[in-house]
């Protein structure tokens, strides 16, 4: 069989067709790269962080003006150290988690809730309020943290707001004792 | 490396293709593979990897659009990648390089022989070449590129690219048994 004869090398053809169809692969490839384009990624969440953070700092902050406005203070013992600074995010998250200290959450917002009651109707609407969205912030960030769990950031953030949530929910249920 | 002849026709596609659309990338895709495919397929030597290298390329050329200059010749940035994806696939040892006294003695990157050869034996005896030789052949002789350009794409020197096209020349003469200018 003979081929056709050329003078040099710039006359042998330059596009040679592939064999079969490359182009359903490369789809494929595309595809996933356009599906993953489409999902938010890390940096795109490190976005509402900050906003989860701003969202427990805003009802801590209200709770803590609503309750120096009216309540006298009262020297109460923190159930955890928030003077301590968060060394090891990852440790003390996992303390957190520790049985004693659902307990003693959990007691918190019993006795909180009974505070509450005790409340007149639009004090408890304020305190009963921000408390809600504190609980909800931090459920965010765990939420967060289920999705990430070794990210130190959210660790960090769960851990500051947890602390800050122990320390209103005493202040709280302590306020207006000495009035007794 | 000679102008584009589809350069207006592949802009408006590139523009559509960055803004995500599969669909003019896959013209885009129509319009090259041939090309993108003969240059792998002379470098590797094998329709397999040239296969895949083709898919590779046009998979890494689709993720860099983004960043993609329009005044760039289209075919030209693609056969650069394509090149690239051809040198990752090989992974062998770093080629020897061979140096030249005067760069300037191996201008002239076409060929011409003294008679006609056989598409199929000129293809044959291209194959044959030592991969150095082949790839500055291939990409200067066949596709037009001029030396700074072949060496760029093969990250060898321009004297390198010389000297290879000079032994490509010679080897090509004794084994085609005929006169090359």
């Amino acid at each position: 069989m003979t081929t056709r004869r050329v003078k040099g090398i710039g006359e042998l053809p330059r596009d040679i067709p592939p064999a079969r169809d490359l182009w359903p692969a490369i789809a494929e490839a595309i595809q996933a790269d356009l599906a993953m384009k489409a999902v938010p990624d890390t940096r795109r969440r490190v976005g509402w962080w900050p906003a989860m953070g701003l969202a427990a700092s805003v009802a801590l902050v209200t709770v803590g003006v609503f309750i120096g406005k009216n309540f006298q203070s009262v020297e109460t013992q923190p159930l955890v150290n928030t003077a301590t600074p968060v060394r090891d995010a990852a440790v003390v998250k996992a303390s957190l988690r520790q049985a004693e200290y659902q307990k003693q959450r959990d007691q918190l917002w019993t006795e909180v809730q009974a505070k509450l009651n005790t409340m007149s109707p639009a004090e408890r609407e304020k305190v009963g309020a921000s408390l809600t969205a504190l609980k909800k912030s931090i459920k965010d960030i765990e939420d967060a943290l289920g999705r990430d769990p070794a990210n130190a950031l959210l660790q960090e953030l769960l851990v500051n707001s947890s602390q800050e949530e122990m320390r209103v929910l005493t202040t709280v249920r302590d306020s207006g004792r000495q009035e007794l | 490396m000679k102008p584009d002849t589809v350069v207006n026709f592949d802009v408006a596609l590139i523009e559509r293709a960055r803004g995500g659309d599969a669909k003019a990338f896959e013209r885009l895709y129509r319009e090259h593979v041939g090309r993108v495919h003969g240059l792998c397929l002379r470098m590797t030597r094998n329709p397999d990897t040239a296969a895949d290298c083709v898919q590779d390329a046009f998979i890494k050329a689709w993720k860099a659009l983004p960043r993609f200059e329009a005044r760039a010749s289209f075919s030209t940035w693609l056969h650069r990648i394509a090149v690239n994806t051809v040198l990752e696939k090989r992974r062998g040892p770093a080629r020897a390089e061979i140096s030249v006294e005067d760069p300037g003695e191996y201008e002239e990157p076409t060929m011409v022989f003294d008679t006609p050869v056989e598409e199929e034996e000129l293809e044959a005896a291209i194959e044959s070449l030592p991969q150095g030789a082949r790839d500055a052949l291939v990409l200067c002789g066949l596709y037009g590129y001029e030396h700074q350009e072949a060496a760029s794409m093969l990250g060898i020197a321009v004297g390198t690219c010389k000297a290879q096209l000079h032994r490509a020349r010679g080897l090509l003469k004794d084994r085609l048994e005929r006169g090359v200018r």
